[in-house]
């Protein structure tokens, strides 16, 4: 099936009335809870890096007590969001291009349309449902993890004025900023469920358990390639 | 069986892995032959993906950096920051990334299905170690592309900054080019090159020791290729702070 039928029938599906509950919730309990962990971890240290490295660029011109200011336009507009979206490419949309690749060469998908079921209301849509409305969740939790470590870095490690630091993050950190990586959670979000989707759906019987391996390896990349590309774009449109 | 025998046996396990991969990088014959395949192969399909993931970083940066410092009036600081930016932490850093991703799965994923149809078995009846013969070239390519993917990497990104600085938000080219040339110096460089050394090698590590611990059929193919990614990305974040800590001490 060629992406552009796919993700018209994919649009259609999930529009189509309510998507099933139990199918939905079990995507979304692994995808929000099953993620924190490893996201907490990659956020933590991600965060407390980029102190670090700004605090070694920085005081290479004499600019230490711009940390806070860095920390908060880095980490929040960009840094995080995709972050975010990344980690949950290679964690949820690798499983779910797994998972419906298995479906696929197991002949399962076949046998739900043999039973007039439509896997792409059955299978499909509440998998995009459950990641659009979880990877937001996600990016907010990131953004306020990040921001405490890039704190705690800077304070404890590398001895810069709390106060200060808090009160740049405030001046150049603004409710739109917030806003605006929350938009970009959503965006990833479905972007990073409908291509794992793709690739593990356009799975063929006779690749076997190849076919599985590639999909997850495609779904990876091209979620992680297609995130990056995006953000870029949609920060051009934002802050130019 | 308890959870510290099975950790002593978890260990146990990658303690023998290491050590057959060191006697076979050192003693015994190597499939050069077959490296070149993969770092070609690896090379390919790593090529796209690195220089997209990496490009747009670098206009990001120029983009957000120069309305916070065109503000402060410091504007020639905006190549010294994307420079230093790009070839000590991000360029590295995502490059790994990318090569996980794509290099590491694709490995993780080859070696995983070998096990699964019963072919690494096969290798070892036949009295071929399915470690040097499998897992090492893709380690040894790893180890290799990921520096010279890095390269690449860097140029894009400082051009991607150059593209989005100069003629979108109107820096000036001399100034941009001054500051550029003053505050790179070789040590960074380095520091980016040896980080993706590592990096790499982790990559076909971690790729090789899930792929052949792979079971559990068609489904377990995708877990090894999906948890090769995750932990790699773990070990390069965090060994990407120890780095800065590191570089931080030493003042480098």
């Amino acid at each position: 099936m060629r992406f552009d039928r796919f993700v018209r029938h994919a649009l259609r599906a999930q529009f189509q009335g309510l998507p099933p509950r139990d199918e939905f919730m079990r995507h979304a309990i692994d995808a929000g809870v099953g993620s924190i962990a490893l996201l907490t971890l990659l956020t933590v240290f991600s965060g407390m890096n980029l102190a670090v490295q700004a605090f070694g660029t920085f005081s290479r011109f004499g600019g230490q007590e711009m940390l806070g200011l860095f920390c908060g336009v880095g980490g929040i507009r960009e840094l995080y969001p995709v972050m975010a979206a990344i980690v949950c490419g290679a964690r949820i949309g690798a499983t779910l291009a797994a998972s419906l690749a298995n479906m696929q060469i197991s002949e399962q998908v076949e046998a739900l349309e043999v039973m007039g079921i439509d896997p792409m209301r059955r299978l499909i849509a509440p998998r995009l449902w459950a990641v659009t409305l979880m990877l937001p969740l996600l990016c907010a939790y990131a953004d306020a993890v990040g921001i405490v470590s890039s704190y705690v870095a800077s304070v404890y490690q590398l001895g810069i004025n709390g106060g200060v630091f808090i009160s740049q993050v405030r001046d150049i950190v603004k409710f739109e900023d917030l806003a605006a990586g929350v938009l970009k959670g959503v965006i990833f979000g479905w972007l990073v469920a409908l291509v794992a989707c793709y690739h593990g759906y356009r799975a063929a019987k006779r690749d076997g358990a190849e076919g599985v391996g590639i999909a997850t390896n495609r779904a990876i990349v091209h979620a992680a390639v297609l995130c990056i590309v995006i953000n870029m774009l949609l920060s051009a449109l934002m802050y130019t | 069986m308890t959870p510290v025998l099975r950790l002593l046996e978890c260990l146990g396990a990658v303690a023998f892995y290491l050590f057959s991969i060191v006697r076979a990088l050192f003693i015994g014959p190597r499939y050069l032959n077959e490296t070149v395949r993969v770092a070609d192969l690896l090379v390919r399909r790593c090529l796209i993906p690195v220089g997209l993931a990496v490009a747009p970083v670098g206009a990001v940066i120029a983009l957000q950096s120069v309305h916070i410092l065109r503000s402060m009036g410091t504007e020639g600081l905006l190549s010294s920051l994307l420079a230093t930016s790009v070839f000590r932490e991000f360029s590295p850093a995502l490059a790994s990334v990318m090569v996980a991703a794509q290099a590491g799965s694709s490995i993780a994923a080859r070696i995983g299905t070998m096990k699964v149809r019963g072919q690494i078995d096969a290798l070892a009846v036949m009295s071929v170690d399915p470690v040097r013969y499998v897992v090492v070239p893709g380690l040894v390519a790893c180890a290799f592309i990921t520096p010279l993917l890095n390269v690449l990497a860097t140029i894009l990104g400082i051009f991607s900054g150059w593209v989005f600085a100069v003629p979108i938000c109107g820096v000036d080219h001399g100034t941009f080019m001054v500051n550029l040339y003053s505050q790179v110096s070789m040590i960074d460089l380095y520091v980016g090159l040896s980080k993706c050394l590592v990096f790499g090698t982790a990559v076909g590590l971690i790729a090789g020791y899930l792929g052949l611990n792979t079971t559990g059929g068609a489904t377990g193919v995708g877990r090894a290729a999906n948890n090769t990614v995750v932990y790699t990305i773990v070990f390069i974040l965090v060994a990407d702070y120890a780095a800065s800590m590191l570089l931080l001490s030493l003042e480098l």
